[in-house]
């Protein structure tokens, strides 16, 4: 990617968009920091993210939700589990981690099937468990790789909506998708990629 | 495995070094030097040493044996060469002066000094002194100990190695978990502390099962060995005091979290 230039306010809603090795998994990454840039820098609440030393990393990541396009789920873990993890290295106590992964798997129609594992879930299913993990610790900003991918319009709809929720409660957030027609109905802005390059802006 | 047999071979050292120390210790506090006279030894002459003797603040108790004395002593622990000293004319046993030295009298140099003051009294023809037997055996308990440690060591270092590589290798397994938790924002501590504990358990697991294989192996071995005499005492070993038990099973929880942390460290760089 090169020649990358944007500025994404506080409570904004973001789609990023374009064909296949456009280049939206490898920017979304780069927010994140899972991927270093080879110049230039990434600020976030004022702070370069690309100068922070890797043991302290987690502080930009606590204040993010993630959601991966290739779900990163432990298969060995219930879906309980899965959604816990975020708020127990919070180190939230217990009982406040069992209300909260319970409410957030009720917000993706999940929660009857809390104690099972991934891998007897569906393909959706998995990626609503990984949704519901991104979104459990009411993440600032809110990172989503193909969040429908492989979900009916119906419950894509739905999905894109819960963002839009938590979008209205203050959250940014910037979803990676190629849906056109989720774009058309819920895209506020949109960024246009297309071979590494920032090609179009474009405000609704 | 390994780990339990490399705290074992240290466990054994230290068994036959303490083994050693208490015979050392035994035979330093029955420490007695003997001072043979000779045929022309005057009562005076024997009164001499047996004053210099008293006078020592080494010695804490004298006997005169006169040789009739040492005669029937003889006769009496070997009465099997009973008829040989009956058919001798004459009696070829020295008069003596047995000298029993302090528990406190450790000081070599003193000792020498003394039994080399005695040696060259008037009448005074030999002595016999088993303060060599006691170096010896304190040379040798050293040496046990260091060769213990020296091996152990190496062993250790190899338990080092293997612990870090059963953690590394879980490590790997558990890759993309830690992956996640770093995404998650888990501080590096919060993903270490498992294998940590992971580590610290395998090394204090390994220091105890070779803690209980040793009591088994000493508690055992008269069994297997029967009597062997005077070497029975040097085989007869003794278990690790607590505090050197504690001390093995410190160092084996030491090893394993250091073990943890180097096999974890390199995971948590990126």
């Amino acid at each position: 990617m090169s020649d990358i230039s944007l500025q994404i306010r506080s409570g904004d809603f973001y789609f990023i968009t374009g064909p296949s090795g456009s280049g939206k998994t490898t920017l979304l990454k780069i927010i994140f920091r899972e991927l270093l840039p080879s110049r230039g820098q990434i600020i976030i609440n004022g702070v370069n993210i690309l100068k922070i030393p890797s043991h302290k990393i987690y502080g930009l990541r606590r204040m993010m939700g993630i959601v991966f396009q290739d779900f990163r789920l432990l298969f060995h873990r219930t879906v309980f589990d899965n959604v816990a993890i975020p708020l127990q290295v919070l180190g939230e106590p217990k009982k406040e981690i069992r209300r909260r992964v319970f409410n957030t798997l009720r917000m993706v129609n999940l929660h009857q099937k809390m104690w099972d594992l991934p891998s007897r879930l569906s393909y959706g299913e998995q990626q609503r468990v990984a949704i519901a993990r991104a979104i459990v610790n009411s993440p600032k900003i809110l990172l989503a790789d193909e969040p429908t991918g492989n979900l009916d319009p119906e419950l894509a709809f739905e999905i894109i909506s819960l963002f839009k929720e938590i979008n209205r409660q203050g959250a940014t957030v910037i979803i990676g998708s190629h849906d056109r027609e989720l774009i058309r109905h819920f895209g506020d802005r949109i960024l246009f990629l297309q071979k590494g390059k920032l090609i179009g802006k474009d405000s609704l | 495995m390994i780990i339990c047999l490399s705290f074992l071979i240290v466990g054994v050292f230290l068994s036959l070094s303490n083994n050693l120390q208490h015979m050392a210790r035994e035979l330093s506090t029955n420490m007695v030097v003997i001072f043979f006279f000779d045929k022309a030894a005057t009562t005076a002459d024997i009164k001499d040493v047996e004053q210099k003797a008293l006078g020592s603040p080494l010695v804490s108790e004298v006997k005169v044996i006169g040789a009739e004395e040492a005669r029937d002593r003889f006769q009496k622990n070997f009465p099997d060469l009973k008829d040989i000293l009956a058919n001798l004319k004459i009696n070829p046993f020295p008069s003596s002066l047995e000298a029993r030295l302090k528990d406190t009298a450790s000081a070599s140099g003193e000792i020498a000094k003394f039994v080399q003051d005695v040696r060259r009294m008037k009448g005074v023809q030999d002595v016999q002194f088993n303060q060599d037997w006691v170096n010896k055996m304190q040379s040798l308990s050293r040496l046990a100990k260091a060769v213990g440690f020296f091996l152990g060591g190496i062993l250790m270092l190899a338990s080092f190695f293997i612990i870090s590589n059963v953690i590394k290798l879980n490590v790997i397994a558990r890759k993309n978990e830690i992956e996640i938790l770093r995404l998650v924002g888990a501080t590096n501590v919060f993903i270490r502390i498992p294998f940590l504990f992971e580590g610290i358990a395998l090394g204090v697991m390994g220091s105890v099962i070779s803690l209980v294989f040793l009591l088994l192996a000493i508690m055992l071995f008269p069994v297997y060995i029967g009597s062997l005499g005077v070497l029975q005492q040097l085989l007869n070993f003794r278990y690790l005091s607590l505090s050197q038990a504690l001390g093995l099973v410190s160092a084996g929880g030491a090893i394993g979290c250091l073990g943890s942390l180097s096999s974890v460290s390199k995971f948590l760089k990126t």
